[in-house]
C-alpha cells in the first residue's frame, strides 16, 4: 500500500475512532449506569393525552409512563390495541405525543379534535390500567404492540393540566455505549500511533535518499 | 483541481486576452511558489519558537486536524436526528403493524371479563329491586338480559337457578374473537361439581365502547361435546356468512324454528338431526293443545330473534352456532268459555290473571347452540334452554 494511501486511511480511522469515543462517552454520561432515557411534556389542552404506538412501541424495552396532575385530581393511564384506542377517541379532543427528542428529553405534543370525551372506563379494550389521585404510573411491555396509551382523569371529565413522562430503561444501553467508546478509543490510539510512526519513517526515508544522492555526486 | 486550472478558469470567466491571461498565469504561479516557500519558512520558525523539530510540529498539527475533524463529525451526527446515530444506539424503530390474525383480548383480560360478568349475574339473581336490575344489566345483554329478567321475576315459581354461573368458581375459557372488527365474543364453559350439565356461555361486545356481556348461558344436551377452537392468542374467526359451512347459520335456525311450529307444517329434509329438546317442545305443545281443546284453540310459533345469531369457526373448520328463538304460545278462547290459568303459576305471576275469557299468550325464549359441519352431514344440537319471559291475557 502506498504511504500516502496508508496515511489517509489512518487519518480516517483515527477520526472515526474519535467520533466513537465522543459518541459513546456522551451516551454513557446521558444514560447513566441505569440506562435511562426520559422524555417529558406538559399538556394544558382539554381532553385525553394519547401516546401512540409510534412513540410507545418505538423501542423493544418496557416503557414506564408517569402522569401527574398538579391539582391532585384523579389520573388514569390505560393501554389498548391502537385500532381500538383510535376508534374510541375518534370524536374526542386529544393531545397526541408525536415524537421524542433524545437527548433533549422533550416530547412533542399536538392537540386535535374538539368533541367531548366518552367514559373510557366502561370499555373492555384496555389491557393495562393504572389509576391514582395526583400521579399514576404504568409499565407497558412490548408484547402486544402496536398499542396506544391514553391518559385521562379516569372518567369523562377533561384533563386540564397534566405532565406526562416516558421512561425507557435498559442497562444494556449503558454497556453498549461504553463498548462503543472503548472500541473508538482503541481505534483512535492505534490509528494515531500509526500516523505518528508512519510520518517518522517517511522523514527518515527522505533523509536516507538525500544522503545517497550526495554520495553519487 | 490545481491552482493553475483555477486561474485559467478565472481568466476565462473574466474574458481576458491570451496575452493578459499568460501574464496573469505566470505571475500567479510565481506568487504561489513564493507562498509555499514562505509557508515552509513559517513552519520552521514556528517549530523553533516551540522548541520542536519541524517534522514533530507537522505531526502534531496533523493529529490535531484529525481530532478536530472527528469532533466535528460527532457534533454533526449528534445534532442531526435524521442521521439516527443515537436512535440506532437506543434501538429506536418504527412501530410494528397490527396483526389481523391475533386476538384483541389477552387470556387474562378475557378471564377478568368472565369473572366480572358472572359475579354481576350472581348478584343480580340473589338480590332484589334496583340493585338486582343494575347487576343484571351489567352482566347480560339483549335476549340474555330478557331471559335473566324473566328468571328473576319467576324465581318463586320456577326451580332455583341451576344455571347460575357463579356456582362454578373457575369458568373455562374456550374461545375469543380474532381480529379487531365488531361484534366481538367470548365463549366459555362452566362445569358444576354437583353433576349438573355443563353450561356454554356466549359473551358479546357490539362496539368499542360497550363492554362484553352475557348473551346466553345454555345447558348442554347429553351426550354432546364441543370441538376445540383455535388457540386463544390467535382467536377464532366469526362466521359472518354461510360460506364454508354445510348450512348457513341463519338458514339453519329459521328451519329449526319452522320445524317446531304447532300445528306442525310440512317440512323438507332437515339440515339438523333429531334432538330431545325439540321433541319435548313439540310434545308439550301437543299436550297443551289437547288439554284446552274444549275451551280454546292453541297455536305455537317460533321465530329467530333479530341479531341473535353468532357462528364461531372451530379449529377443524366446523362452526358452533348460537341463536335465540322466540316462542309464542297463543290461546284463543272459544265463545262463552272461561279458562282458569291458576295451574300455570308463571302466567299468573306475569299477568296477574287467573281467568281468561278471550285470549292469552306466553312468550318464551329458546336459547340453542348447534354444531354445524364444514361440509356435508347434518347439524347437531349441542345445548338448549328455554325461559318464559312474558305473558298477556284478557
Amino acid at each position: 500500500m502506498p504511504v500516502s494511501t496508508r496515511r489517509a486511511l489512518g487519518a480516517v480511522v483515527a477520526a472515526l475512532g474519535i467520533v466513537f469515543v465522543a459518541l459513546g462517552a456522551w451516551m454513557v454520561v446521558i444514560l447513566g449506569p441505569s440506562g435511562e432515557a426520559q422524555f417529558s411534556a406538559t399538556s394544558k389542552a382539554p381532553g385525553a393525552v394519547v401516546i401512540p404506538p409510534e412513540v410507545l412501541n418505538a423501542v423493544d424495552v418496557p416503557v414506564q409512563i408517569t402522569a401527574t396532575r398538579p391539582d391532585g385530581g384523579s389520573v388514569s393511564i390505560e393501554t389498548a390495541p391502537s385500532n381500538d384506542a383510535r376508534a374510541i377517541l375518534a370524536n374526542s379532543a386529544v393531545t397526541t405525543a408525536s415524537a421524542v427528542h433524545f437527548p433533549d428529553g422533550a416530547l412533542d405534543l399536538h392537540a386535535s379534535g374538539a368533541g367531548a370525551l366518552t367514559d373510557l372506563s366502561r370499555s373492555d379494550i384496555w389491557r393495562l390500567a393504572a389509576k391514582s389521585p395526583g400521579s399514576a404510573q404504568l409499565m407497558v411491555d412490548q408484547s402486544k404492540a402496536p398499542e396506544t396509551a391514553v391518559v385521562t382523569s379516569g372518567d369523562a371529565t377533561d384533563l386540564g393540566d397534566v405532565t406526562v413522562t416516558l421512561t425507557w430503561a435498559n442497562r444494556g444501553w449503558f454497556f453498549e455505549a461504553l463498548a462503543v467508546a472503548t472500541i473508538g478509543a482503541v481505534l483512535a490510539v492505534f490509528a494515531l500511533n500509526d500516523l505518528w510512526q508512519g510520518r517518522a519513517l517517511a522523514v527518515r526515508s527522505d533523509v536516507g535518499e538525500t544522503k545517497t544522492s550526495e554520495a553519487a555526486v | 483541481m490545481t491552482p493553475q486550472d483555477l486561474i485559467s478558469k478565472a481568466a476565462a470567466a473574466l474574458r481576458l486576452s491570451r496575452q493578459e491571461r499568460q501574464d496573469l498565469f505566470t505571475k500567479a504561479a510565481e506568487a504561489l511558489r513564493l507562498t509555499r516557500q514562505d509557508r515552509q519558512d513559517l513552519t520552521t520558525k514556528a517549530a523553533g519558537v516551540l522548541r520542536l523539530r519541524r517534522e514533530d510540529l507537522i505531526r502534531i498539527v496533523h493529529v490535531l486536524i484529525v481530532v478536530v475533524v472527528g469532533v466535528c463529525v460527532f457534533a454533526v451526527i449528534a445534532s442531526a436526528p435524521g442521521w439516527g446515530a443515537t436512535h440506532a444506539l437506543l434501538g429506536i424503530h418504527e412501530a410494528p403493524n397490527a396483526g389481523t390474525t391475533s386476538a384483541p383480548l389477552t387470556v387474562d383480560q378475557a378471564k377478568n371479563i368472565l369473572n366480572r360478568d358472572f359475579a354481576a349475574s350472581y348478584l343480580g339473581q340473589t338480590t332484589s329491586g334496583s340493585a338486582s336490575e343494575a347487576a343484571l344489566r351489567t352482566a347480560y345483554t339483549d335476549q340474555g338480559l330478557r331471559g335473566a329478567d324473566g328468571r328473576v321475576k319467576l324465581a318463586s315459581v320456577q326451580p332455583a337457578a341451576s344455571t347460575s354461573p357463579l356456582l362454578v368458581p373457575h369458568p373455562q375459557l374456550l374461545a375469543v374473537s380474532r381480529g379487531f372488527g365488531y361484534p366481538r365474543f367470548i365463549v366459555a364453559q362452566t362445569v358444576t361439581t354437583d353433576g349438573s350439565l355443563p353450561i356454554l356461555h356466549l359473551l358479546v361486545s357490539p362496539d368499542v365502547a360497550t363492554p362484553y356481556r352475557i348473551s346466553m348461558s345454555v345447558e348442554m344436551v347429553p351426550p354432546a361435546t364441543v370441538k376445540p377452537f383455535d388457540v386463544l392468542p390467535s382467536g377464532s374467526p366469526l362466521v359472518t356468512s354461510g360460506t364454508g359451512l354445510a348450512v348457513a347459520p341463519d338458514t339453519l335456525l329459521n328451519l329449526y324454528a319452522a320445524h317446531m311450529a304447532f300445528p306442525a307444517k310440512a317440512a323438507s329434509k332437515s339440515p339438523f338431526e333429531a334432538d330431545s329438546f325439540s321433541d319435548q317442545v313439540r310434545a308439550g305443545a301437543a299436550a297443551a293443545s289437547s288439554a284446552v281443546a274444549s275451551q280454546a284453540t292453541f297455536t305455537q310459533t317460533h321465530t329467530v330473534a333479530p341479531n341473535s345469531v353468532y357462528a364461531v369457526r372451530q379449529a377443524d373448520g366446523d362452526a358452533l352456532v348460537f341463536g335465540v328463538l322466540v316462542r309464542t304460545d297463543s290461546f284463543a278462547v272459544k265463545s262463552d268459555q272461561n279458562v282458569s290459568t291458576a295451574a300455570n303459576k308463571a302466567f299468573v305471576l306475569l299477568t296477574g290473571k287467573k281467568v281468561i275469557t278471550k285470549s292469552a299468550s306466553i312468550t318464551t325464549l329458546e336459547f340453542v347452540i348447534f354444531a354445524v359441519p364444514q361440509s356435508g352431514g347434518q347439524s347437531t344440537l349441542v345445548a338448549a334452554r328455554e325461559q318464559v319471559v312474558a305473558g298477556s291475557g284478557s
